[in-house]
């Protein structure tokens, strides 16, 4: 397991220069840090995930991950971004996966903090993003030793033939951390199908979201292919005094939709 | 100097450099220079490193062991790898000459203790229906990951099931008893055998000691029952599957109290809505600190038992 220091580390950009009939052009350039997982894609997936001006390398950004993958269905990954302030956006990416996107949480009203499990098909790096609002990307991650295909293999529920009777059912843990944050895990069962297997249609989970008492957003998540069977995500929503309701909503690429109502105790348990 | 003497220069120089690299250093690095050590009255343990799998290790950390009975040898699991098991087979010959090996049981289906398979003729492998079929399932998947994890050693090996099936409560093989449990906890089905003239009792992966238990197919409550099975046995010694041999029933107690550990902390993190990252980041106590590989093995057992302990602790939540 890879726990980092929590010292910020901006790394001296390399100027990405375009050289072609002669002429040398910056145009589409912007200064990128080296990245320190040496990964083929880093460029690639930096256009692609962290637009604007500005990305640096940040060791504030915990990415805690075990780096030999026991099981490339279910890979724990725990972000913490608390050392940063004003975040918008956390976007998880495999880099290597054929399809990296994980998922984005945008942590409206809760901790900049989130656990989930991904799929991986081979090693890879594991790369989080973290977006404050002075729109700085604030990146880190993992590179992970895994066996292969985690991502082509079809679904445990596609062992059973009824595994549809069982789509939306739901556990869940709630508990008061702190007198205004909450810790919430869920697992909602869902095949999470990648497409990528022989004969079985893309099907997953894409959308969650927390919500307060009154309908308020207070974490919203965007899942993709890459997130593992029966999904499981651990959110740390602000919370009111006393004890609290919360309703998480979640809906799926065929628009089946699931609303589930939860109560945060009023007692402090840590 | 024309275009063909020049292939042949070439030729030549290719030829001797890759005989250099072939002939020194290739052999050295991938032999596993097994040495047997007399356990009990004509009983040979081949003990491997408390470590996991290696590139330098070749895979080599697990003990196996041969018997010596009136009418040939029995041998008791096969290691990682061919190679593993081509050189089991020589150190047979080599402490037993002329001597044939007349069985061979793998304790259960985990690549380290079958995949040496291929050094035995298969007419003599033999193990439980449960561990046969596990091969059959899993076998594959093992082989390739072993691949991975400790590379060139592997060579040519692939996964061999026994054809025997065994039921017998006992069996008799040249000329020597060997009682036979079929018990379960560490996978779905685990052998034991007891020499009935020795004493001597081959737990498999039951027993560890002195190095952390391994839990990828366990059954942490049918694993206690079966290490209690293990302590009513009348006998002489274990040999554990890891570690050395013990004389009175300390690798039972060690495996049961690390089983008891791992199981209420596990329990204790999943009830709390933990990550298994969160898991994973808990202190390992001073009376487990000492076993070999236990940081490692413990962040892997938190991924083989956290779904099960979800599924128990979590509580159900009913849709709107």
């Amino acid at each position: 397991m890879v726990r980092l220091l929590s010292t910020s580390l901006v790394v001296a950009g390399l100027c990405l220069v375009n050289v072609s009939t002669g002429l040398v052009s910056t145009a589409s350039a912007r200064e990128l840090p080296a990245d320190p997982l040496n990964s083929v894609m880093w460029k690639n997936m930096a256009e692609r995930f962290f637009p604007g001006e500005h990305v640096v390398i940040d060791q504030r950004v915990i990415v805690d991950i075990p780096i030999e993958v026991e099981d490339q269905m279910q890979l724990p990954v725990t972000v913490d971004a608390t050392e940063l302030s004003d975040v918008i956006e956390i976007i998880a990416l495999a880099d290597l996966n054929p399809i990296p996107h994980i998922l984005t949480v945008r942590p409206l009203k809760a901790q900049p903090f989130i656990g989930f499990r991904v799929k991986v098909e081979q090693s890879t790096p594991i790369r989080v993003g973290v977006l404050t609002s002075d729109g700085v990307w604030h990146v880190n991650g993992v590179n992970v030793n895994a066996a292969g295909g985690g991502c082509t293999a079809p679904a445990n529920a596609h062992s059973n033939s009824q595994w549809y009777k069982t789509l939306g059912q739901a556990r869940a843990i709630t508990k008061r951390e702190t007198a205004d944050s909450a810790r919430l895990a869920m697992r909602l069962r869902h095949p999470m199908d990648t497409g990528l297997a022989p004969g079985i249609p893309v099907f997953y989970m894409n959308q969650l979201q927390v919500r307060s008492a009154t309908g308020e957003a207070l974490a919203d998540v965007e899942l993709f292919e890459p997130v593992s069977e029966n999904p499981t995500l651990t959110l740390k929503p602000l919370v009111e005094d006393g004890e609290s309701e919360l309703l998480v909503y979640a809906r799926d690429t065929e628009g089946n939709e699931f609303e589930y109502p939860l109560t945060v105790p009023a007692e402090v348990d840590n | 100097m024309t275009s063909v003497s020049r292939r042949t220069l070439l030729k030549l120089f290719a030829g001797a450099s890759t005989c250099a690299v072939c002939g020194n250093v290739h052999a050295n690095r991938l032999s596993y220079d097994l040495a047997a050590t007399e356990i009990a009255s004509g009983t040979w343990a081949v003990h491997g490193k408390t470590e996991y799998f290696t590139l330098e290790n070749g895979g080599n950390i697990v003990n196996v062991a041969f018997v010596e009975v009136p009418d040939g040898v029995v041998v008791i699991d096969t290691g990682p790898s061919k190679r593993y098991g081509e050189a089991l087979a020589a150190l047979i010959e080599k402490t037993l000459p002329g001597k044939p090996v007349l069985r061979v049981y793998n304790t259960h289906h985990h690549p380290d203790h079958f995949l040496g398979n291929q050094g035995f003729d298969r007419a003599v492998l033999a193990t439980s229906q449960g561990v046969i079929d596990n091969i059959a399932a899993e076998g594959d998947g093992f082989t390739d990951n072993m691949y991975r994890l400790v590379g060139d050693w592997m060579r040519g090996t692939s996964s061999v099931a026994p054809g025997k099936a065994l039921e017998a409560a006992s069996e008799d093989i040249g000329g020597r008893r060997f009682s036979l449990s079929y018990l379960n906890g560490h996978t779905s089905a685990d052998l034991v055998i007891r020499d009935d003239e020795t004493g001597v009792v081959f737990t498999g992966d039951l027993a560890f000691l002195n190095r952390a238990p391994t839990t990828p197919h366990a059954d942490i409550q049918a694993w206690q029952t079966s290490l209690a099975q293990l302590d009513q046995m009348d006998r002489e010694l274990f040999l554990p599957g890891h570690g050395k041999i013990d004389k009175s029933n300390e690798s039972l107690q060690q495996t049961s109290d690390y089983l008891d550990w791992l199981s209420s902390t596990i329990k204790q993190a999943a009830s709390r809505g933990y990550t298994m990252n969160e898991a994973m980041s808990t202190a390992i106590p001073a009376r487990f600190a000492s076993l070999d590989v236990v940081d490692q093995e413990y962040q892997r057992s938190v991924v083989h038992l956290y779904l099960q302990m979800e599924d128990e602790l979590m509580p159900i939540i009913e849709p709107k």
